[in-house]
């Protein structure tokens, strides 16, 4: 094999020619066999994968998300029994209960991370497979198609269902010394929404999706 | 895989590996084509969009596909980050030292920092828990920061380290540091439900703030950067430097 050519520009096809986010490498893009994932070879940062990204499996799990939410965010998450007084808390009322301690910041985070983030990214996600669905090519839900999209990681990196699952794990064992722990409906619903948003964020490939965005 | 490796146009063979078995294949196909690792897409006039990931040539403007505006590299984000992770540091030594509960338990109140709080769980005997906790706030964000110095250390000073293992690193870094996130749901949890007055009360304290604000900064520090300084002012074909 003739190495040195390889380092002339005009060999490179400029069509299936990608670069690595982390250091800017030029590869050529080759198929792949799927459930194996390309890496920089300099690297080693992932570069992508084969999507499987079925458009009607997302939004079957967006729509039980949407019904795990209400019940995972208005039902109590964890109950204590303590010496004949019960004591229940949601996740608005955690972070409400810090909140009016004086430690908003930390109110803030909670909010954000286990109901605003997974909420919005479900929505986010459900606008954009009915914008592709429905074939709304207007210039307006493109562009809302592409604001999504470009909103869509910090959604996905703000959403933190799993360290809060983890969480009641750790607070009931904490407080398992004091005290009864009942771990109810709203327990479940939580542990669902989690399972559910884990497998739509495995489903989701936003790569594919911007290969959807109409262009006129 | 043989056709691959005879393909004229390959140009820097991308190594695959199994999300399943975790086998690297391609490997030899890799090893062939060192030398001609090194070719970065500003060398050949492309850039990768930084909000879309779309390729575009590197005077255009703005990207084609998401319209946003496109910088092949972000020299002031070195600032950004290395600002970001000062402040960071110095938060964490009031995250550590400062209480982060106070508990009453029938009249009697004691104050938690995060380390106390766990040496509470040992004493215990909840180790899986306290290792969990111990993990999570003690030793990911102390990692992060000494992780992140490294790394911005080498882009700034010219540190030999292997690139490839600070990259790695990296994104370890990246990926686990929300976990640190734990503590902050754990008090906000028991906060909420134990409120019974003189006979059991808990109640943050200063620390969660500062511990929370670490957090926050940490992550942005590592999301700011553009890690592509790192691999600019190398020769091509050494790794450490």
């Amino acid at each position: 094999m003739d190495g040195f050519s390889f380092y002339m520009p005009k060999n490179l096809d400029q069509d299936t020619i990608i670069l690595c986010r982390s250091c800017d490498l030029a590869v050529q893009r080759r198929a792949l066999p799927s459930n194996v994932r390309a890496l920089c070879p300099r690297c080693h940062t992932a570069l992508y994968d084969v999507p499987y990204c079925s458009l009607n499996g997302m939004l079957a799990l967006c729509i039980t998300a949407i019904l795990f939410y209400i019940p995972a965010n208005f039902l109590p998450v964890l109950e204590i029994h303590f010496l004949g007084s019960i004591r229940a808390t949601t996740v608005y009322e955690s972070a409400f209960a810090v909140w009016v301690q004086g430690y908003w910041i930390v109110a803030v985070a909670v909010i954000a991370a286990a109901v605003v983030a997974p909420g919005l990214l479900i929505l986010s996600i459900l606008l954009q497979i009915i914008i592709v669905k429905r074939r709304l090519h207007s210039a307006f839900w493109q562009q809302t198609y592409r604001k999504l999209l470009k909103n869509h990681g910090v959604l996905s990196q703000l959403t933190m269902l799993e360290i809060y699952v983890i969480s009641f794990l750790v607070a009931a064992f904490n407080l398992s010394d004091f005290s009864d722990i009942y771990l109810g409906m709203g327990t479940f619903c939580f542990g669902m929404l989690f399972l559910v948003i884990l497998f739509l964020q495995r489903e989701y490939n936003l790569e594919h999706m911007w290969r959807m965005v109409h262009d006129e | 895989m043989t056709n691959n490796t005879s393909h004229s146009t390959t140009q820097a063979s991308t190594c695959t590996e199994s999300t399943s078995t975790e086998t690297k294949m391609l490997q030899e196909d890799n090893a062939t084509n060192k030398s001609n690792l090194g070719q970065q897409g500003k060398d050949i006039g492309m850039t990768l969009c930084g909000t879309c990931r779309n390729i575009n040539p590197i005077d255009q403007g703005r990207c084609s596909r998401c319209h946003s505006k496109i910088q092949p590299r972000n020299y002031q984000s070195l600032q950004q980050s290395w600002a970001l992770l000062i402040t960071a540091a110095i938060l964490l030594i009031p995250a550590n030292i400062y209480p982060i509960t106070m508990l009453t338990n029938q009249g009697k109140v004691t104050y938690d920092t995060i380390f106390t709080g766990i040496v509470h769980l040992v004493h215990s005997d909840m180790i899986p828990i306290a290792i969990i906790v111990f993990t999570a706030s003690i030793l990911v964000p102390w990692l992060k920061i000494v992780g992140l110095a490294i790394y911005l250390s080498a882009i700034s000073f010219n540190l030999p380290v292997s690139k490839k293992k600070l990259m790695v690193g990296f994104h370890i870094i990246e990926w686990i540091g929300r976990w640190s996130m734990l503590d902050l749901f754990v008090i906000a949890l028991t906060v909420a439900v134990v409120n019974m007055g003189q006979l059991l009360d808990a109640k943050p304290a200063p620390a969660a703030t500062a511990f929370a604000l670490v957090i926050l900064l940490t992550q942005l520090a590592a999301k700011v950067l553009d890690t592509r300084l790192l691999w600019d002012r190398l020769e091509k074909n050494n790794d450490t430097n």
